[in-house]
């Protein structure tokens, strides 16, 4: 199959009762998104994003065109056994607990009590309610009704996650989390696609990007090619002498080049994470979601496990006893290799910031610079994390995907 | 694959039996059947007798519980689709490997459920106070004789034998024309002869049920045969008096004589005996005289005899039409009868269910609530309704047999299949007949319904556009 998503001339307009003021809200549109890629759906309010998705979802029905998943009609249980879908609103039953609901989602599934169980609290943990699944989530703040979304939308271990404003309601924390976890899942060989009208969630996590206004596909393309200003480049640097930045200036100005010297400035993301890190270091209590970074381990078996695949179940819910269980493998690497310096240093911060062991006892051990970090090799969370995350460094994607593809379909 | 199905629609099922009690639904249901049942059980008092408080109590409680069961089943089964879509929960579902029918399956099989549980409960409830209610009462040895006899039983009825009037109509009409009352012109006619027959008919075959002092009626009966497992077998002659003029408190003097007539008329000797009653009763209320069912003949005929005796009475005495009559035998136990009773209900919940769904396919909330009781209301009365159609459609011929007609026809007709009128006289109602209500009322006409949501389920969009 050659796209996870294609749509051929999709278009839906609507129009009044009695067939006046024809709207496009998605005009003939082309998407071809492919598997284990990471695809961004920007737009202001109201260009058709959503609409798409629920075309795609077979929650609407096209005008015109084709919208295929998997090379079929989404609405066939085969393939949407394989998607896992958060709408833009977390829609769930307020009278169910956090736990009921990601149990009543697994049922559809068809999923097997254990194999169900151990998914339920491995998602419970990922996404760090574990303390209030007992909870009705008519009772939940809207950003742990958004984590209990994306846990039903992972309960399947879906090849295909289409997440319509996933950090919609989240704060900076969450929002950091899920573009951790959309990495992640893109590492262990799923396919993505995202929409969003924040611009900073997309270019973070996309590896590729449509705009849409009007319906219509403005721009598509890799992040990267679109944003690179292809005329300028750009030095960091650790702390320079005067001496030696008059040296640079030196060299520039022989090169009779534009130049300026400046002092970056931190992302607002990190310096949140690190107040609200400084916070939680003193103790003090909060009623919202305790989050964790361990992701479900069943999520994708990675390619450790592809020799045992005789044992599909068993591994799929191997998760839940990698996160107690003390980790094998403990390194002191970033969380996420590829990304740059400065965000690994976030990604420990976050770490730090949203395990559930008690705050106050972490000591500012092999921290960068003045960054309070909890030391990385006595959370068994964040082990769990590094754990996955090595071996996913160690294994190629194309290996990832073939276990994905065989496990995705149960 | 189809265990798969059936876990998919369990899932929903119990979803919708949680969103019911959770969403407290069904609370002011189950409190006020808690509540009211025992209570019904501790008021009423009927006509001060034993039998009139149960017939009451039976006859109240069941239609409580009914009404209450099918009001929570058409709310349960309407909001449950309806606030899926409206509050798009329903995104989240038939995005996952369901099928969009088994998502409507498995909601109507919740409603289904919690109406099944609160019927169960009921009906266990209204069973023991029934039995209790004799014994609160004290009730001595020939009374709890007469209740099981009468009550606490399963009788088939019989009607008579209809007389043919058609040779008294011929000869009358002979008369008429020898008297010269019918002209010619009359006969040539058609319309006016028709009406004059009709009438001529309805008079003969009126002389045929009523008695003027010192007239006898005799009725017959054809294949009377009581199985019973009781050494003395009985079975009843039920009977109501009417008279032309109205005088409510008015009572008539009887003599009954019940038994085999054919030995009298050829004179030969008797030999099943033939029973004879003295009576003294009231018009206007039905009364039952008990006999042996020993005088029934071998061939299973029975004849019952009437004599409105002269000297006491001063008016004529009229048997209504339809239940002037009858003859009634046990044919099963009250046990039995009574779960077959709880069946009614349970189809006509089954019913309201698949109308709620269907219902809320395309409607929104408060429209499918109006319309499922309007169903229910016309479906209560669904007798009159369709007689009052068939009047009408009379004049209007094509047009009504192709639109209004196939709407009636589709109504439940919850009151002729109502379980209390059954109960009250302790009368069979026997599997036959429960067989009829299951196809009528669901294989038919639920299951159209049922289909027809799914269709429209299956079509529509389930998300709005919003841009």
């Amino acid at each position: 199959m050659e796209y996870v998503i294609e749509t051929l001339s999709l278009t839906k307009t609507f129009s009044d009762w009695w067939g006046r003021n024809k709207v496009y809200a998605v005009d003939d549109l082309n998407l071809r998104i492919h598997s284990n890629e990471v695809f961004g759906l920007l737009g202001p309010n109201g260009s058709g994003k959503t609409t798409t998705i629920k075309l795609l979802l077979g929650l609407l029905r096209p005008t015109k065109g084709r919208a295929l998943v998997f090379g079929g009609d989404s609405t066939d249980p085969k393939i949407n056994a394989r998607i896992g879908f958060l709408p833009e609103e977390s829609y769930l039953y307020r009278y169910l607990t956090a736990r009921e609901t990601l149990n009543f989602y697994g049922r559809l599934f068809g999923l097997p009590s254990r194999v169900r169980k151990d998914r339920i609290e491995a998602l419970l943990d990922m996404v760090g309610l574990r303390a209030v699944a007992n909870r009705q989530v008519g009772t939940f703040s809207k950003g742990m009704a958004r984590r209990i979304g994306l846990a039903q939308a992972l309960i399947n271990d879906p090849d295909l996650l289409i997440l319509d404003e996933p950090t919609n309601g989240l704060d900076p924390i969450g929002t950091r989390q899920i573009k951790d976890l959309i990495i992640t899942l893109a590492k262990r060989g799923k396919t993505i696609l995202l929409s969003s009208h924040l611009l900073a969630d997309v270019e973070d996590v996309c590896d590729r990007i449509a705009i849409l206004y009007g319906g219509k596909v403005q721009v598509e393309g890799k992040v990267k090619d679109l944003l690179e200003q292809t005329g300028k480049k750009q030095i960091t640097a650790a702390k320079l002498s005067d001496s030696a930045l008059r040296k640079i200036e030196t060299v520039l100005e022989a090169e009779h080049a534009d130049y300026v010297v400046d002092t970056p400035l931190d992302k607002l993301e990190t310096f949140f994470i690190r107040t609200v890190a400084d916070a939680q270091q003193q103790s003090l209590l909060t009623s919202g979601a305790v989050s964790t970074t361990a992701i479900g381990d069943f999520l994708s078996a990675g390619t450790e496990k592809k020799s045992e695949q005789a044992v599909v179940l068993e591994n799929l819910v191997s998760g839940s006893e990698a996160v107690t269980a003390p980790a094998k493998t403990l390194t002191s690497k970033p969380v996420l290799a590829e990304t740059s310096s400065n965000h690994n240093v976030d990604k420990k911060l976050l770490v730090s910031l949203t395990s559930e062991d008690e705050p106050g006892l972490n000591k500012p051990q092999d921290a960068p610079k003045t960054t309070p970090v909890k030391p990385v090799d006595q959370n068994p969370d964040e082990s769990v994390l590094d754990q996955l995350t090595d071996r996913d460094n160690n294994n190629s994607k194309g290996d990832d995907k073939k276990s994905s593809d065989k496990d995705g379909d149960f | 694959m189809e265990i798969f199905r059936m876990k998919s629609i369990w899932a929903i099922a119990s979803n919708t039996v949680k969103q019911s009690l959770r969403m407290k639904i069904a609370v002011v249901f189950i409190i006020l059947l808690v509540v009211l049942l025992p209570v019904l059980g501790l008021v009423t008092s009927g006509d001060g007798t034993i039998k009139g408080r149960l017939q009451t109590f039976i006859s109240y409680s069941l239609s409580l519980t009914s009404l209450l069961i099918c009001l929570l089943t058409i709310v349960v089964s309407i909001y449950s689709v309806t606030s899926d879509l409206d509050t798009c929960q329903i995104h989240t579902v038939v995005t996952k490997p369901v099928r969009r029918f088994q998502v409507l399956l498995g909601k109507l099989l919740g409603v289904v459920l919690l109406g099944c549980f609160l019927l169960l409960f009921a009906a266990v409830l209204i069973f023991f106070v029934t039995i209790y209610i004799p014994k609160s009462m004290g009730a001595d040895e020939s009374g709890l004789i007469r209740l099981k006899n009468e009550f606490f039983t399963a009788r088939a009825g019989l009607a008579p034998t209809p007389v043919d009037v058609s040779d008294q109509v011929a000869q009358e009409m002979r008369n008429l024309q020898q008297k010269g009352q019918i002209s010619p012109e009359m006969l040539s006619d058609k319309q006016t002869l028709q009406r004059i027959i009709n009438e001529i008919t309805l008079a003969k075959e009126q002389a045929t049920r009523s008695a003027a002092p010192g007239q006898e009626l005799i009725w017959q009966f054809k294949n009377v045969k009581i199985k019973s497992a009781d050494s003395n077998p009985t079975f009843f002659v039920r009977f109501k008096y009417d008279v032309p003029v109205t005088r409510p408190d008015m009572e008539i003097y009887s003599r009954w004589a019940v038994g085999d007539d054919r030995q009298i008329k050829y004179g030969t000797p008797v030999k099943t005996r033939i029973a004879q009653f003295d009576r003294k009763d009231k018009i206007r209320s039905f009364y039952e005289i008990e006999v042996p069912a020993e005088v029934i003949a071998d061939d299973g005929y029975l004849a019952v005899g009437f004599l409105n005796i002269a000297n006491l009475n001063s008016s004529s005495v009229i048997f209504p039409r339809e239940d002037g009559i009858e003859v009634l035998y046990k044919a099963d136990d009250f046990v039995p009868n009574y779960i077959r009773s709880v069946f009614l209900i349970f189809f006509r919940m089954v019913f309201l269910a698949c109308l709620g769904i269907f219902a809320s396919t395309f409607l929104s909330m408060p429209v499918a609530v109006l319309l499922c009781l309007l169903v229910y209301v016309a479906g209560s009365a669904s007798g009159f309704i369709m007689e009052s159609f068939e009047t009408l459609g009379e004049n209007v011929g094509l047009l009504y047999s192709y639109t209004i007609k196939p709407i009636v026809s589709l109504l439940p007709q919850f009151d002729k299949y109502n379980p209390s009128q059954y109960l009250i006289d302790g009368r069979l109602l026997s599997w036959p007949f429960l067989a009829k209500a299951v196809l009528l009322i669901v294989c038919i006409k639920a299951v159209i319904l049922l289909l027809i949501g799914i269709l429209i389920f299956n079509r529509r969009e389930l998300a709005k556009i919003t841009v």
